[in-house]
């Protein structure tokens, strides 16, 4: 019927060239009722069209529409949600939830206070069930020369494959006891990720956060390698982690988040062996980014543990012919970090009034002073390294344990920087 | 939903039309019994062609079906239309896709001609590049350079 009536009709309705003759020859007439079909008909519309003509072709159903079902449109919907859906998205599609995110924000701002706001829209992803997808190819491990895969249609060639890659068993060699540290920093860098995630994602509620705390305390026990008993192989190995700059971001990153005991004792550590750090760091110069975090935990430190930190780091030990002082002095982390500690430590001998009397910690103490002061006097003011943070009650500290001159000079010296 | 994702975006397109033209018609119930006009889109090919039809069908890979198909080509202002009829286009070939406003589609600066003069007009200027090229090579031969031939190249 709807063939019928178009056949007849006017030039201005829609011609199907298609329908008569498979192999209808395409010359020039066709065009022109081609391009009457795409062209003329519908421009002319809505205002120009005569009446007659909008009738024409309104009323000309369309036999292609609806090819494709209702069915298959939903199909096809769900296949692209399906893709679409993920357990985190603040992973997976990052962008778009900060979009989102700025979206709502401004809409809040821009109707404060107004109760219907406009809803901006978001996707919204059906839920299905994703099929527990197997895996359909295995493959092996250190079969060099021969075939690495066993899929279904080949399962027995893993029979023939050489048997799982022997582990290293080179003795500590330079190189494979870097790349065992970098792995150990690797494993390390997992949990201190999904701790930051954990975070970030918003306020703790109690269970998850008890799980957190459970998490740091692990990271925290591999960072000292508990598992070893001598104080010094965990020195050891924090230190070696410490050496590469990407254990020093490993190091800096979680520090917020570990109990300040904990932190104290990464601290301690870190004085300790303040040297060794810096002349491992001369590549690198990647130790600044652990200031922050530790001087936050300066303040938790007792001054006994204090005592005991710049102990550690001043004395000279046996055998070592380079002056400590002079090595942290000259380095930026060094020397923010001293002036940290020499501030905190002042802080406790002013505010504890228990210190004041003559007793051995304060003997020592009052040494140390004395032996940084005179190193800071003695050494040309273009060596010393620009301090990230300049503490104010450190020149009054060394006022009253110096002599006048050496005051005077320290003056000249600190204030430069 | 609001916004849908790759070619699940299309499907409004397939079968409507209607809608967005019903308000000219206030008063003429009538309009939304009938079927609904589907939307003429514009296909830009990764090879460089213009295809302009009526989309009817699509999947996840954005393969589309283009019913009464007319392969568009431009050279300079002018243009000329070749039929082709029914298009199946596998998706990784699909470079875009656009919806062809009706009203604007007569507003065209561009001059319509015949199949055989654009096709002219499309050597002319296929034979004028061409020789473009030829005299460039030529240039850099004699300068001791070279460009890396076209067909070695990943096409566009």
């Amino acid at each position: 019927m709807a063939t019928l009536s178009r056949k007849n009709s006017n030039s201005q309705a829609p011609a199907f060239p298609n329908t008569s003759s498979p192999a209808r020859h395409f010359g020039p007439q066709q065009p022109l009722l081609d391009s009457s079909l795409f062209c003329n008909s519908l421009p002319s519309w809505p205002s120009r069209l005569s009446s007659s003509a909008k009738k024409t072709w309104f009323q000309q159903p369309d036999p292609y529409a609806n090819l494709m079902t209702r069915k298959e449109k939903d199909w096809v919907t769900k296949v692209l949600m399906a893709q679409l859906q993920s357990k985190n998205p603040h992973l997976e599609d990052y962008y778009y939830q900060k979009y989102y995110e700025k979206l709502e924000k401004k809409a809040d701002e821009e109707k404060h206070g107004q109760r219907n706001r406009v809803q901006s829209p978001k996707l919204v992803t059906p839920y299905v069930q994703k099929a527990e997808a197997y895996e359909s190819v295995v493959r092996i491990e250190g079969s060099l020369g021969q075939v690495a895969v066993s899929t279904c249609f080949s399962p027995r060639r893993a029979i023939d494959a050489v048997s799982h890659g022997t582990q290293e068993q080179d003795p500590a060699a330079a190189s494979s006891q870097k790349l065992r540290v970098l792995c150990k920093i690797e494993r390390m860098f997992l949990p201190l990720l999904e701790i930051e995630e954990g975070q970030k994602d918003g306020l703790p509620q109690p269970c998850p956060f008890g799980q957190q705390d459970n998490q740091v305390e692990k990271l925290f026990q591999a960072l000292k390698a508990q598992e070893q008993n001598n104080l010094e192989e965990i020195a050891d190995s924090f230190l070696q982690v410490l050496s590469v700059r990407k254990g020093k971001t490993l190091v800096a990153r979680p520090l917020p988040f570990l109990l300040p005991d904990q932190a104290v004792s990464l601290l301690l550590v870190i004085t300790q062996h303040l040297p060794l750090l810096i002349r491992r760091d001369v590549t690198d110069q990647a130790l600044h980014m652990l200031f922050k975090p530790l001087g936050k935990y300066i303040s938790h430190l007792t001054f006994h543990k204090l005592l005991q930190g710049l102990q550690g780091l001043l004395l000279l030990p046996p055998g070592s012919s380079e002056n400590q002082v002079t090595v942290v002095l000259q380095n930026q982390f060094g020397i923010s970090l001293l002036y940290a500690l020499l501030s905190h430590g002042e802080q406790l001998v002013s505010l504890d009034s228990s210190l004041k009397e003559p007793n051995r910690d304060r003997t020592a103490w009052t040494d140390m002073v004395v032996l940084v002061a005179r190193e800071i006097a003695r050494m040309p003011t273009a060596s010393l390294a620009e301090p990230l943070a300049f503490p104010s009650n450190l020149l009054p500290l060394f006022c009253c344990l110096m002599d006048k001159q050496l005051v005077q000079q320290l003056e000249a010296k600190m204030e430069v920087v | 939903m609001n916004y849908m994702p790759g070619t699940a975006s299309l499907i409004e397109d397939i079968d409507m039309g209607i809608k967005l033209r019903t308000f000219h018609f206030r008063g003429r119930h009538s309009a939304t019994e009938l079927n609904p006009r589907p939307e003429k889109h514009l296909v830009l090919l990764r090879d460089g062609r213009t295809l302009i039809g009526f989309l009817r069908s699509i999947d996840q890979f954005a393969n589309l079906v283009l019913h009464q198909t007319v392969e568009r080509i431009h050279v300079g202002k002018k243009y000329g239309d070749i039929p082709r009829g029914i298009f199946v286009v596998r998706g990784e070939n699909v470079v875009l896709l656009g919806e062809i406003d009706l009203e604007k589609e007569s507003d065209t600066p561009l001059q319509q001609v015949s199949i055989e003069e654009i096709l002219e007009e499309q050597r002319v200027e296929q034979q004028t590049k061409l020789e473009a090229e030829k005299l460039k090579v030529q240039a850099l031969k004699d300068r001791g350079l070279s460009i890396p031939r076209a067909d070695t190249l990943d096409e566009y």
